[in-house]
């Protein structure tokens, strides 16, 4: 009878909590849909705005002529191609004229679109192909481009769904994290929970959508999305506003600012469920008043040479409060190219243009690497990833993950050791410095100590050497030249001391010992009073007990709880609880 | 009229027509394919120019069916070598009808294919994987994983011994394994712990292999298979992507490397020529003897285009691809294959 209450009176909160939200969610997503669909250029009209128009159901007669010319001209993108194609299938509810709807069917014949090599290709493609197979539940296999009828299209597309879903509710997702491309998984599970027919299909896809904007909500700063990433462009990792999260932040939690011109990514997710988050993501995802640590574990890509397990494990730490966060993984190369290991993001009242991040890398660049990942011949490799990854082969990159670079964090401290072998394309490192630090000391100590923003207080000591070079833009990049190498970081907020030089003499009387050779090691007790060990290559302990990775979670902390292979994410707030059962497909709400 | 005798009053009139026609335009001539794309400026996502399965008709290239970036082997069906079957990025492809008439025979399970192998007697489909090799006996109605064996998956080259079915021979990240029992078993052959671009049996010797690598150059074997031991010095350091055995010469081989580009072989790989001169780069992904017309080799040079020489190698023209980066050239004879 308790429980039964409890849940009652859970339910009822919700609603209540709902019902004062709503017009504020639906308002910011119908900003997003006009933005599209009363697009006034430049630039051609595409599908964006055919779709965003017949979402509103305006203008049928263009939106179907536009589409033919559009089709005409030779379908493109692979399966970025295939989920404008499919809202406009999904939303022409008899709007369409019947050639547009010909030509709109004849392209899933004649254009092969390529499935592609990550996570997010697969599950774009997969979705898509899915929702049009059930849009033309009879069709024989000479109306696909897969040469397979509706059926077997269908069919192999659940499976894969099924397989994704599994693998990322045990063993965490693949391609983690990241503030661009979280919009593409947010696409297939926001039109699966829209427009799948099956209640299976459609349930499990609203439980990922809560699954995936719980992955972000803890680790957001005001919309930012914070610490270590899968995968980032580089204007995104120095500018952190920059990325899709800030659309999403902005829409889900109504915090930060959204992009000018809201990315498509968002567009097509309000087109089709546009799900609103209950109100317990809503708190997590803004309740900063206590600090705390989020930890999570997540998957490697693919690894198809070098490597006994197709994947291996990630270890995230992100710790936030409201002046900034800190968030790092354990380093290495977990991810191709575009992997970003740690950082600090500080707050600012408006993020626009402003570079509120620190960090240093490993400029790694290797032929390994990308065979690791990458089935592709080795001599065109570089030379390819160049194309879109400008800065992949640069020794002044800021970018990506490096198999040289051994990363712990405890709180708001970060350690990161660099022990580089003989050999390696660039040795050294590199440290990014914002043009938006409002000042920074170097100590004769050794010590860098900075002020950023209104704040956040940094001290950064380097293990050895360095010189400072200028960043195009604005900023400076620390660069060390020694193969042996570290950096300590500590944060502290500028609310717990007067001003930098009492920050920096807090520091300075920080035990700290540090040792390059054999490999490089650290000792250092935090300003939180916790005792660090660090050896490059070693297993980091705070206070003498060795960090247990062997029973790291996929969520811990004080919102998020699952465990690994559990199929189940438990959400926290206050009494509130929230709990997502993958094995049987269930939402439970309770209040403790 | 029994069916026999059409046959042969049908074979009689292709006989006769075979000599009365130039060579290019004989029915008995094989069709030469190309897999290639044009991916100088596309990235997943964006266009793509027109790029897949090419086929070489008396009037020039033509490109069969779709647009695909990512196509990495080729093999034919021996009873009807119309049919094609294709080693590509979204799958195992069946592409009838001279290679027009496409068809995803793999799911979800499996991706980034990188070669197909047909066994001639039996028809069995072999095609290696980004992690794996698997088998289908029934047409590709189904698979079967049969690399589970193999210390590390991911299998760049696979072959059946034309002449022995089930046995194979197998390329991947760590040397050439060789299998007699259909893939349940696998042994090293060599170059161990040397990463695999492709695999040929020679048309003259079948007992005869290659076997090209990452940076450790050509490898070889005279066992049939069973042990490969390096050529010499020829590719170590560079990276070599093809080897072709000229049909009309037992001792001619030539293979293709970025860096080596072309060097042929007439006695049997003991010594090698290089034949770029005429060429705009040496950077070669493919190569292939013409077996209709003797001295005559074609060179895929990497975003270049495809290149042809009648003299084996010594002068070289243009032959078309424009742009294209060629990942396999075959011929796949107009008939059922014989042999």
């Amino acid at each position: 009878m308790k429980t039964l209450l409890a849940l009652a009176f859970a339910t009822l909160y919700m609603q209540v909590g709902l019902r004062a939200e709503s017009p504020d969610f639906a308002t910011r997503k119908l900003e997003i849909i006009d933005a599209y669909a009363h697009y006034p250029g430049p630039g051609d009209a595409g599908y964006a705005q055919i779709a965003a128009k017949l979402w509103h159901h305006e203008d049928p007669a263009w939106c179907s002529k536009r589409l033919e010319e559009i089709l005409a001209a030779g379908p493109s993108g692979d399966m970025f191609w295939m989920y404008p194609v499919t809202a406009i299938a999904q939303l022409d509810q008899g709007q369409l004229t019947p050639s547009a709807r010909q030509a709109l069917k004849n392209s899933w014949k004649t254009y092969m679109p390529y499935r592609g090599d990550t996570e997010n290709h697969f599950l774009l493609y997969y979705s898509t192909l899915y929702l049009m197979s059930q849009y033309w539940p009879t069709d024989g296999p000479e109306t696909w481009f897969t040469g397979k009828s509706s059926a077997d299209n269908m069919e192999e597309a659940r499976q894969w769904i099924e397989n994704w879903v599994k693998l990322t509710t045990t063993r965490g997702q693949g391609e983690y994290d990241s503030p661009h491309y979280m919009g593409v998984y947010l696409i297939p599970m926001s039109y699966l929970a829209g427009w799948a027919k099956d209640p299976a299909m459609k349930k499990r896809a609203q439980m990922m959508l809560e699954y995936l904007i719980a992955d972000y909500a803890p680790e957001n700063l005001e919309g930012l999305y914070v610490g270590a990433h899968a995968r980032v462009y580089e204007d995104q990792l120095v500018e952190r506003w920059k990325g899709v999260s800030s659309d999403f932040g902005w829409l889900w939690f109504g915090v930060g600012r959204r992009l000018p011109m809201p990315d498509n990514y968002v567009l097509y997710y309000s087109l089709a469920s546009g799900y609103e988050p209950p109100e317990i993501l809503k708190k997590i995802g803004t309740d900063r008043t206590a600090p705390y640590t989020h930890i999570e574990r997540k998957r490697t890509r693919n690894r198809w040479r070098f490597y006994d397990d197709l994947h291996g494990p990630v270890y995230k730490t992100t710790y936030v409060r409201k002046e900034y966060a800190v968030g790092s993984d354990q380093g290495g190369t977990l991810q191709p190219i575009q992997e970003h290991s740690w950082d600090v993001t500080w707050s600012v009242p408006d993020p626009r243009g402003v570079q509120n991040t620190f960090f240093t890398v490993q400029p790694f660049s290797s032929i390994h690497e990308l065979q690791t990942y990458f089935v592709f011949n080795p001599d065109p490799a570089i030379e390819g990833v160049v194309k879109s990854k400008k800065t992949y082969d640069s020794p002044d990159k800021l970018l990506g993950g490096s198999p040289h670079e051994k990363i712990f964090q405890d709180m708001d401290t970060v350690v990161a050791l660099y022990d580089i072998p003989p050999g390696t394309r660039f040795p050294g490192i590199n440290g990014f410095f914002s043009k938006d630090l409002t000042e920074t000391r170097e100590d004769p100590s050794g010590w860098i100590f900075m002020r950023a923003g209104d704040s956040t207080f940094i001290a950064c000591k380097p293990l050895q050497t360095y010189e400072w070079k200028p960043i195009a833009g604005g900023g400076r990049r620390l660069f060390s030249p020694y193969p042996k190498n570290g950096v300590v970081v500590q944060v502290a907020a500028q609310a717990e001391y007067p001003d930098l030089a009492a920050f920096g003499r807090a520091i300075l009387k920080l035990p700290l010992e540090t040792s390059l050779e054999p490999t490089p090691r650290v000792r250092f007790r935090t300003l939180r009073g916790r005792n660090i060990d660090f050896t490059y290559g070693g297993v980091p302990s705070v206070n003498g007990t060795p960090t247990d990775y062997q029973h790291w979670p996929l969520f811990g902390g004080p919102f998020l709880e699952a465990a690994v292979d559990s199929e189940r994410l438990v959400m926290k707030y206050g009494r509130m609880r929230r709990t997502l059962d993958f094995r049987t497909l269930n939402i439970t709400d309770t209040l403790q | 009229m029994p069916r026999s005798t059409v046959y042969n009053r049908t074979v009689k009139f292709a006989i006769l027509l075979a000599a009365l026609l130039p060579p290019l335009a004989s029915a008995a001539d094989p069709t030469l394919y190309a897999l290639m794309s044009v991916t100088k400026e596309y990235v997943v996502g964006a266009k793509l120019p027109p790029s897949g399965l090419f086929r070489r008709d008396p009037t020039g290239w033509s490109h069969a069916a779709y647009n695909h970036p990512f196509l990495f082997g080729l093999d034919s069906d021996p009873a009807d070598p119309s049919t094609l079957y294709l080693a590509a990025g979204n799958g195992l492809f069946r592409a009838a009808k001279n290679g027009e008439n496409w068809t995803l025979l793999t799911g979800s399970d499996v991706t980034e294919l990188r070669d197909v192998s047909i066994d001639q007697t039996t028809g069995a489909i072999y095609y290696g994987y980004s992690h794996g090799i698997r088998v289908s006996t029934d047409r590709g109605k189904t698979w079967r994983e049969i690399g589970t064996t193999l210390h590390r998956k991911f299998t760049e080259s696979i072959r059946v011994d034309r002449t022995k079915s089930g046995t194979l021979l197998a390329g991947g990240e760590e040397g050439v394994f060789r299998s007699t029992d259909n893939g349940a078993t696998w042994k090293l052959a060599g170059a161990a712990g040397i990463q695999i671009t492709h695999l040929a049996q020679s048309s003259h010797d079948a007992c005869r292999w290659f076997a090209t690598t990452y940076l450790a150059g050509l490898y070889t074997s005279s066992d049939c298979g069973k042990t490969f031991e390096s050529v010499g010095p020829i590719g170590v350091g560079r990276n070599l992507y093809d080897i072709a055995f000229d049909p009309a010469s037992p001792t001619r081989v030539a293979i293709a490397g970025w860096g080596p580009g072309i060097q042929i072989s007439d006695d049997g790989g003991k010594t090698w020529q290089p034949r770029n001169l005429g060429l705009p780069t040496t950077e070669i992904t493919a190569v292939i003897f013409d077996p209709a017309h003797p001295g005559r080799v074609y060179a895929g040079v990497h975003q270049e285009a495809l290149y042809v020489s009648d003299d084996l190698g010594k002068t070289w023209r243009k032959d078309g691809l424009d742009g294209s980066s060629i990942t396999r050239l075959k011929f796949v004879p107009e008939g059922p294959i014989t042999r």
